[in-house]
């Protein structure tokens, strides 16, 4: 499919970027960045848009890191984030027609995530009154990664809307206008949910655990 | 402790690496290359906007012109131009705030809510400012008719709207729903005004406004249920 929409020496240079991706390992962005100067995830989107496969893939590359820590920090277990990282790709797929040229792009793929990660929640809210369901879910928390359990663990004084913000815009480092978008709400209503949030996490870190999270997170 | 160090200590929890399976990525590019074709963008906002309100608008029309313009013929020039500017302006703003709920990350600048709420409390001032005769013949019977009527219209206007922008994708269905239903109960009051000789503060603050709040609500609990639908249908594909 890709092969006859992208340039030849395109599809060579992202393979190329593909197997250093893999070299590096886990710095997936630092790769992006290296490799993509001058291209932004806007141009990437614009050219998935056109059917090139080159740069869906490096859109994969780059956006499901930070889509899977987005899923993680949201008390899942590392099996429940993969599942719905792909099934946030296949609505992604789906709807990439709906991202518009010169908007930004990253809040369009958080907004999207989010709506997937609310279904889930709300699945897993009503799975929950079983009990072989409810089995799955003591599981599932064991399975939870280590980054997962510390940002858990650091987040978790907070309400379901007040991680979300914070998880965008502290961990993912997107902006007040870029996580407003993404939340489909005002750039006020941030602004108030991050204070609130920090009002909290204020009284947890300075008063219960003082030293934990400054020392590196370890307890 | 101050904000700066809790910034800090999110910012270590963010740099610890991400151990994402690689061949989780393969898979995700495995799965979605077959179906990767050239896909047209959505056109821009204002003519989307542009479409809705001609859409709702049209609606309007046809209806009175099956049942008589006795509304808007019975108007002095100030009511018609007052009435009808304001609920252009109303179904405008509407019409634009629909399409942001069918794109992912549009800037939102009125809340679904909000919105509601406004079109309410303008229609219910201007008519209030406009309408001064406060008998209340024949209250109920006649409200009931034309609120039956204004639906009758806000429910096709609306579906009308959501058929059009079929290619959006609303994030939050729900809330998409109610703003269908808002544009679409403009519609019908807008058909009520058209057609509706009773002039009774009344019966006009009540009935006809009343089509804006309860198409909303329509609106928005058929919004859920077609995002209900449509997750249980792709569940079954998936099986």
């Amino acid at each position: 499919m890709w092969g006859c929409r992208g340039p030849v020496g395109r599809q060579a240079n992202v393979a190329r970027h593909l197997r250093e991706d893999a070299d590096v390992g886990e710095d997936s962005s630092w790769t992006f960045h290296r490799m993509h100067s001058g291209e932004n995830l806007e141009t990437l989107m614009v050219r998935y848009q056109q059917g090139d496969f080159a740069a869906a893939s490096v859109l994969i590359r780059h956006i499901s890191p930070r889509l899977h820590r987005f899923f993680l920090a949201k008390s899942m277990s590392r099996a429940d984030a993969d599942d719905l990282l792909q099934e946030t790709w296949l609505r992604i797929h789906k709807v990439r027609h709906t991202y518009r040229n010169g908007e930004p792009a990253l809040p369009w793929f958080y907004a999207i995530a989010r709506h997937i990660r609310v279904d889930h929640y709300r699945k897993s809210v009503r799975a929950a009154a079983g009990e072989r369901e409810l089995e799955e879910m003591s599981k599932g928390v064991t399975t939870t990664s280590p980054q997962a359990g510390e940002l858990e663990a650091l987040l978790a004084p907070l309400s379901e809307s007040q991680r979300e913000v914070i998880a965008m815009l502290k961990v993912e480092g997107m902006s007040l206008e870029e996580v407003a978008r993404a939340m489909s709400s005002s750039v006020g209503s941030v602004k108030q949910k991050v204070h609130r949030a920090y009002k909290k996490l204020r009284e947890t870190i300075g008063a219960t655990t003082p030293g934990k999270w400054r020392s590196g997170g370890q307890a | 402790m101050k904000n700066e160090e809790i910034d800090d200590v999110l910012k270590k929890v963010a740099q610890t690496p991400q151990d994402l399976d690689l061949r989780l990525l393969e898979r995700i590019d495995e799965s979605i290359k077959p179906s990767l074709r050239p896909v047209r963008p959505l056109p821009p906002v204002w003519l989307m906007a542009v479409g809705l309100v001609l859409v709702c608008s049209a609606v309007s029309l046809a209806g009175a012109a099956r049942s008589g313009f006795f509304g808007a013929a019975k108007m002095n020039l100030l009511e018609r131009s007052l009435v009808f500017p304001a609920l252009g302006l109303l179904a405008s703003v509407a019409a634009v705030s629909f399409v942001h709920q069918m794109l992912p990350a549009s800037r939102l600048r009125l809340s679904p809510g909000v919105l509601l709420a406004l079109s309410s409390v303008a229609l219910l001032a201007a008519f209030a400012g406009l309408f001064r005769d406060y008998h209340t013949d024949h209250f109920f019977s006649a409200g009931i008719a034309c609120l039956l009527i204004g639906l009758l219209h806000a429910i096709p206007a609306g579906l009308l709207s959501w058929l059009m922008l079929r290619r959006g994708f609303a994030v939050n269905p729900a809330s998409a729903g109610l703003v269908a239903g808002t544009l679409g109960g403009l519609a019908g009051v807008g058909m009520l005004e058209l057609h509706c000789p009773n002039f009774q503060a009344a019966h006009i603050l009540v009935w006809h406004i009343a089509v804006v709040p309860v198409s909303a609500a329509l609106g928005a609990m058929l919004g859920w249920e077609l995002h209900l639908r449509t997750r249980f249908r792709a569940r079954s594909d998936e099986r």
